[in-house]
């Protein structure tokens, strides 16, 4: 796809192969728009967008299937969780089984469970604290995509799911949540600029700077250069 | 106080609000979601009321209403009888002249919704229409209750247009307003008090009921923290 926006000028093309594919680079490099494309929210100016042989969008064609129509779920860098709504109804929001809410509902306290939201659930997500709310946007989204209904899995777009959190909390959620969407069989992008989070997830890496796709691949290679020159900064230190 | 006349302004402010609502919620929307000049074109028409003597938008709707034009007698006959000087001509005089403070709040409530409450229900996929009922209108309520209060008060209050358009029919088109300028004609200042002072008693709780609802505007949008 190829899109002008601010000061980047994107021009990407890649596959998503692996059941969780990190789109890794610096900040303002693009990462956010080609999410924000997949997702529909941005309408590029050429391109194609493929998922399961479904054409999301087609520039040479017009085609362009609107957001809430496609295959695809997504959590924005910032929470919006729904003010005026509880903990566990934005994590219901989302649901696709409205003819089995019970086990809508179990999804839900699941994920709330695994995102460490229990003991919120009740509350308004006006309460919360910033790392709080930051989780409770992405449950919500993975509910949304575990409880998507057919043909096929929804793609899960998540943009700097775990920013801003402590390590340890961020470490400990990375794992629950790989575990928790491979059993799900959901397929995953997301946004980083974290490396640390990127090898613990053991991700396919798709390296994008200045709007262009750098290299594609598994993290240990992808990202070896960069590991390497952490590396040398903590021995430095 | 003339108590038909209190009967028949209250009927005509209800009326009005409900169907200046239904009318006003996807205009505003529209508006509030819209861009270009096709919107500013609308914006003004909407506005135009606030700006034009009330006596200008009775005259024309009286003209309009009448068996002189094409619109006119089609109503006459839909209604089986003409419209000026009747009930159901005064409540569509209502509609315009409160259209503005109808949808004025609202697409201010419409906007004051961030575009990324919006756009995380369509990332969760919900349709468009879902988005407007379970996300901005209730985000928007205190404007919503803002412009129903407004729309009635304003109806209670209206003058010009009332007499242009509906005269002084008792029963009919009288509302308070008018009677309370036929007593003053007559001379009769102590129940002219007494509805003047009705009046002031209708503007007065509409604006404590908008004035005493932080506990809904808590939850409007614009009010609401995100992380970023």
């Amino acid at each position: 796809m190829k899109h002008r926006v601010g000061g980047v000028s994107l021009d990407v093309e890649f596959r998503l192969t692996a059941p969780w594919t990190v789109l890794f680079g610096p900040s303002g490099s693009g990462k956010t728009t080609v999410l924000r494309a997949i997702s529909g929210l941005v309408r590029p100016e050429e391109g194609r967008i493929v998922k399961d042989g479904q054409i999301l969008m087609d520039s040479s064609t017009g085609k362009f299937i609107p957001p809430h129509q496609r295959p695809v779920r997504s959590a924005a860098q910032a929470a919006w969780l729904f003010p005026h709504k509880s903990v566990r109804q934005n994590l219901m929001y989302g649901s696709g089984w409205p003819t089995r809410p019970v086990q809508a509902m179990e999804i839900a306290e699941e994920t709330m469970s695994l995102f460490r939201l229990g003991e919120l659930a009740d509350r308004s997500s006006v309460e919360l604290s910033g790392g709080e709310r930051q989780r409770a946007s992405v449950a919500r989204a993975v509910v949304s995509a575990v409880t998507f209904e057919g043909p096929g899995q929804a793609l899960l777009l998540l943009d700097e799911p775990f920013t801003g959190l402590d390590a340890a909390l961020r470490d400990e959620l990375l794992t629950g949540l790989r575990d928790w969407l491979t059993r799900w069989k959901i397929p995953v992008l997301s946004v980083t600029h974290t490396l640390g989070e990127a090898f613990q997830l053991q991700a396919e890496v798709i390296k994008i700077a200045d709007g262009r796709v750098v290299e594609q691949g598994p993290v240990e290679t992808v990202l070896a250069k960069e590991r390497e020159r952490l590396l040398q900064q903590l021995r430095a230190e | 106080m003339d108590l038909e006349a209190l009967w028949l302004t209250l009927r005509l402010a209800a009326s009005t609000t409900v169907i200046l609502l239904l009318i006003a919620l996807p205009l505003a929307w529209w508006i509030a979601s819209g861009r270009g000049p096709a919107r500013a074109l609308v914006q003004a028409i909407v506005a135009l009321p606030l700006v034009l003597p009330p006596t200008v938008l009775g005259f024309y709707l009286l003209v309009a209403l009448g068996p002189l034009t094409a619109p006119g007698r089609f109503l006459i006959h839909l209604a089986g009888h003409p419209l000026a000087f009747s009930f159901e001509g005064l409540l569509i005089g209502s509609i315009l002249y409160s259209l503005p403070f109808a949808v004025q709040p609202l697409v201010a409530g419409f906007e004051a919704v961030d575009s990324g409450y919006i756009e995380a229900a369509s990332g969760l996929g919900a349709s468009p229409k879902r988005v407007f009922f379970s996300i901005v209108l209730p985000m928007a309520r205190a404007s919503l209750l803002t412009s129903a209060v407004l729309t009635f008060t304003h109806t209670v209050g209206e003058f010009g247009v009332v007499l242009m358009l509906g005269g002084n029919i008792p029963g009919a088109t009288r509302t308070l307003s008018i009677s309370l300028y036929d007593l003053v004609q007559d001379g009769n200042y102590a129940a002219a008090n007494t509805t003047a002072l009705a009046l002031v008693g209708f503007a007065m709780v509409a604006l404590v009921v908008m004035y005493l609802l932080p506990s809904v505007r808590r939850s409007d949008g614009r009010q609401a923290d995100v992380v970023r």
